[in-house]
């Protein structure tokens, strides 16, 4: 070894070759023929041409601003109940789990291990128009007696939310295990209520987690189709699925490259605003 | 399957050196041929035979879950078949194959099953993605009913051989609902409001829809297609459809969320549930075939085979009628192959007498085909597929 | 509630521990509801892989049974599939997490230009929608007219969205350990590549461990990006799919209450030797 020795400068370009080079080409690249698909023109009888149609962005839009508007709007409110879901029981584990910690925290991974589809199929048998959950929400008139869940937008983010919910866990967990418990209680001291204290300390201290977490439920969540697929009917459809059918069933690549795109820059927007808001330094983990 | 074999070594190899790691390496493990030569080969029965189908499109032994016909097949002629219920509908069928079949490339299936009220049965064949069938392999197709003799997609059944046929229908729950028998009681009763839903097939829906209308879906024009189309929309907005479908409405249906739905007649005839009804609605219902199909580089003769087998109207017969006293269902749609009832009867009488599986002729004459053209109709189809991802 | 306990935060009387238990149960409480929502999918999962569904379709409990199990592939295709997802699932998170590891040690140790870069292309496959990473692969590999769908298309679609977790996992690893025990052993005449075999790789094995663990759980339970590039390949959760369209059968509730039963209990047995470790460390 050398060699090593000798090139030392070397080393770290062939520790990262192999990997750095595969997700350039089974990344990078993919992402410019998709680029390139989206602006050509024809249909799948007669092939595809690269004819710079731009036009296909705009007919994305006018078709199907419904759906973008859609994806954002259930992946931002999932996104919001998971967070507001999850935050006590990551502070409850954090700072009350003691030795139990480690087997609590298992119990937030436990939904990673049934598979994705299956425990969205569950929550189709669970909301079905005559499960307990619609008779009980029917008994104290919450729903209309003819009311459902299953084919709805409740029903879609409900289970959006469930699914992504150890990604918003999981961070916010990280960030406030890691928050000195004397740090507290010396705010605690400092402000006058426990509420104070919580607001002024431990909330800011547990935002990169908060960031994390958001992140990491967001953007799978925009793009999903399975949820709506299972659990909504088709005024609930997310551009996920519009993309899916045009690419795999209708094969019209074009359309459906683009739409990938416009899927990107939304969600790319919508990340540049709550960095605005959050602070970049937050976003991209240097503040740590 | 040679190629699971090279495939099985190549791994062997990769875990061992570090070729694996080296992308030109797996670009070029990537690299294969259909076997052509495998199309061509003589008159010698392949080891495994890879069939496709639809889900729930096979006699089955309920207790010991095995498929009595194939079981029969092999002890037979040693063919093993391995046989894969994966196909939900012919457009994700279709996206899914035709990747490979574009370049030329094998699928590794040996028969595949396709429905002729969509697109892309004629699109395989038009597409050349399919082989000839070996007729000399099939004396028995002179069992094929008549009216399939000649379809327009294969005038002379050079590529295609009929596996079942269907009715497109309503069925209703007679729990929930009275009888629902007409596609207007479908999509305008309010008491149904939010319970029932359309297929996602444009051929099944709107022939219904056209009949309705009292236009021929048989020769659609824009006028008809837009009559039938809007009425369906106007359905989606008032609420009164719940969802689009392909075979998933039967779990719905079954489990009470639903009070009718659009529906194909086996399935009813599958669920066994004495609650749910099928019925050919009143201005008229939609007929459609699956048809067996084989992909290139499928083994043709060994195929072939396969389809002379059950074109035997004993085989036939049993398969659809399954037999109650060994706990084995049967398939319940409506089999192509003359004569197959008198066997069915000796099995199980029921099932021969069940007009959802030997339908009387007053039945099939109330039944219609969707226009060819149209199924093709690129603006017709996109305008379907917008309506039903809304 | 806050202005009430204000002029007495101080005083611990009686009002304020009654206050703080209740708060503090109320949060135990919270937390037990939590947990109860987040099993109960899993819960109706395990139950209905017992269920005798009289139809073809299992959808309501009709009676209990031990035939799902039993006979666990006695669907058609679902043998096929879960062995299919295993293998991928196999080669593809250790291929991952070895080229995930190189890359973090190159983070971590050392400088060299283009490290800006490297993050950001490490960060960028986390921050995709899976659509997208699925749908931009089947494109590229559309237009690579010498590419057959299949199980290296699958296989290589997984290796290239677990090599970002990998990478992430070990990183944070490698972050937090002394390099003063690695000058140790170069002080003491080992070379660089016997200072990683005895020193470096030992300490880093549970991070590389667990980046092995979470690839393999990604890749087998991956559906969207499957669902563009396998071809004509059935993998567990695309069997799952088409399965969904009419009803699943138990069988797919026995696999997935298998898959969490073998899962749960891996990490149950790493928790306990964690524990034990700590305990006498």
């Amino acid at each position: 070894m050398s060699f090593f020795h000798r090139h030392r400068g070397l080393t770290p370009y062939l520790l990262l070759g192999p990997g750095i080079a595969w997700l350039a080409v089974f990344f990078v690249v993919p992402l410019g023929f998709l680029a390139y698909q989206s602006l050509q023109s024809g249909n799948f009888d007669i092939g595809y041409a690269f004819t710079w149609s731009w036009g296909n962005y705009w007919h994305a839009i006018r078709d199907y601003h419904a759906q973008f508007v859609r994806s954002l709007e259930y992946a931002g409110l999932a996104t919001v109940l998971a967070l507001v879901i999850s935050y006590p029981v990551a502070y409850w584990i954090a700072f009350r789990g003691g030795r139990w910690k480690n087997l609590l925290l298992l119990f937030i991974v436990a939904p990673f291990f049934v598979t994705y589809l299956i425990r969205t199929l569950a929550w189709e048998t669970i909301l079905s128009d005559n499960g307990f959950v619609v008779n009980t929400l029917q008994s104290l008139h919450v729903l209309g007696s003819s009311g459902r869940l299953l084919a709805t937008s409740t029903a879609v983010v409900t289970g959006i939310t469930y699914n992504f919910l150890p990604f918003m866990a999981l961070p916010l967990y990280v960030s406030l295990e890691q928050i000195d418990g004397s740090l507290i209680e010396a705010a605690e001291d400092l402000y006058a209520s426990k509420l104070h204290a919580f607001l002024r300390v431990t909330l800011p201290l547990s935002l990169p987690g908060v960031v994390a977490g958001t992140l990491l439920t967001f953007i799978p969540a925009a793009g999903d189709f399975i949820n709506a697929q299972l659990l909504g009917s088709p005024e609930n459809h997310m551009i996920g699925n519009v993309i899916q059918s045009k690419f795999l069933e209708l094969t019209d690549y074009p359309a459906a490259a683009s739409m990938s795109f416009i899927l990107m820059a939304g969600i790319l927007v919508a990340v540049a605003i709550y960095a605005r808001i959050v602070g970049t330094e937050q976003l991209t983990g240097t503040a740590t | 399957m040679t190629d699971q074999l090279t495939r099985r070594e190549l791994l062997k190899r990769g875990a061992a050196g570090s070729a694996l790691l080296t992308v030109p390496g797996l670009l070029a493990a990537c690299g294969g041929k259909a076997k052509s030569s495998s199309a061509k080969s003589a008159h010698k029965l392949a080891k495994t035979l890879h069939f496709s189908n639809w889900t729930l499109y096979m006699d089955t032994n309920k207790k010991k879950h095995t498929f009595p016909s194939l079981v029969e097949f092999q002890k037979k002629y040693g063919v093993h078949v391995d046989y894969v219920e994966e196909i939900n509908d012919n457009a994700s069928f279709f996206g899914k194959i035709q990747g490979q079949l574009s370049r030329g490339q094998s699928v590794h299936r040996d028969i595949v099953v396709l429905t002729d009220n969509d697109r892309y049965l004629s699109l395989m064949i038009k597409k050349g993605y399919v082989e000839k069938l070996d007729k000399s392999a099939i004396p028995n197709m002179k069992n094929l009913v008549d009216v399939q003799k000649h379809p327009n997609f294969d005038q002379n059944r050079d590529y295609s051989l009929p596996w079942q046929s269907g009715m497109t229908g309503i069925a209703y729950n007679d729990t929930l609902t009275g009888p629902v028998l007409s596609v207007d009681d479908l999509l305008t009763n309010p008491k149904l409001k939010g319970k029932v839903t359309c297929l996602n097939s444009m051929g099944d829906a709107l022939t219904l829809v056209m009949l309705s209308n009292g236009d021929d879906p048989s020769k659609v024009t824009d006028k008809s297609f837009n009559a039938a189309f809007n009425r369906v929309k106007k359905a989606v907005d008032s609420k009164q459809i719940r969802q689009f479908t392909g075979n998933d409405y039967a779990p719905i249906l079954a489990r009470g969320d639903l009070m009718a739905a659009m529906s194909w007649s086996g399935d009813i005839a599958q669920l066994g549930n004495k609650h749910i009804h099928w019925n050919v609605p009143k201005d008229g219902g939609a007929l459609w075939t699956d048809n067996m199909l084989i992909p290139k580089g499928g083994n043709v003769y060994t195929a072939s085979f396969y389809m002379n087998y059950v074109y035997d109207p004993k085989v036939q017969g049993l398969m659809e009628a399954g037999d109650p006293k060994k706990n084995i269902t049967g398939i319940y749609y409506i089999p192509p192959v003359a004569g197959a009832g008198e066997w069915a009867k000796k099995s199980d009488p029921s099932v021969a007498s069940n007009p959802l599986i030997f339908p009387t002729k007053k039945m099939l004459d109330s039944v219609h085909l969707f226009d060819n053209n149209a199924l093709n109709n690129q603006k017709y189809l996109t305008q379907w597929q917008n309506l039903i991802s809304a | 509630m806050s202005s009430i306990a204000v002029p007495t935060a101080r005083e611990p009387n009686f009002l304020a521990t009654v206050l703080a238990v209740v708060r503090r149960h109320v949060l135990t409480v919270y937390s037990f509801l939590f947990f109860a929502y987040l099993l109960l999918p899993i819960a109706v999962v395990m139950i209905f892989s017992f269920n005798n569904p009289t139809g073809k379709f299992n959808y309501t409990w009709q009676g209990f049974t031990w035939d799902n199990w039993r006979y666990w592939d006695g669907v058609p295709g679902i043998r096929s599939a879960i062995f299919l997802s295993l293998e991928i699932a196999v080669v593809a998170s250790v291929i991952a997490t070895a080229l995930g590891t190189m890359i973090a040690l190159a983070l971590v140790r050392y400088g060299f230009r283009g490290r800006a870069t490297t993050n950001i292309l490490i960060f960028l496959p986390l921050s995709t929608p899976e659509i997208v990473l699925g749908a931009s692969l089947l494109t590229l590999f559309l237009n690579l007219s010498f590419v057959t769908f299949g199980f290296w298309t699958i296989l290589i679609a997984h290796i290239m969205f677990c090599i970002s977790f990998a990478v992430v996992t070990v990183k944070a690893r490698l972050v937090g350990f002394d390099r003063h025990l690695e000058e140790a052993a170069m002080d003491l005449g080992a070379n660089e590549w016997t200072t990683f075999r005895k020193v470096t790789l030992p300490l880093t094995a549970p991070a590389i461990l667990a980046a092995l663990l979470l690839c393999f759980a990604i890749s087998i339970d991956d559906f969207v990006v499957t669902y563009f590039n396998s071809g004509s390949e059935v993998t567990f959760p695309l069997f799952v799919w088409g399965a969904a369209r009419i009803g699943a059968p138990a069988q797919v509730n026995v696999i997935g209450t298998a898959i969490f039963v073998v899962a749960l209990a891996a990490m149950l047995v790493n928790v306990v030797f964690q524990r034990r470790r700590e305990v006498r460390a």
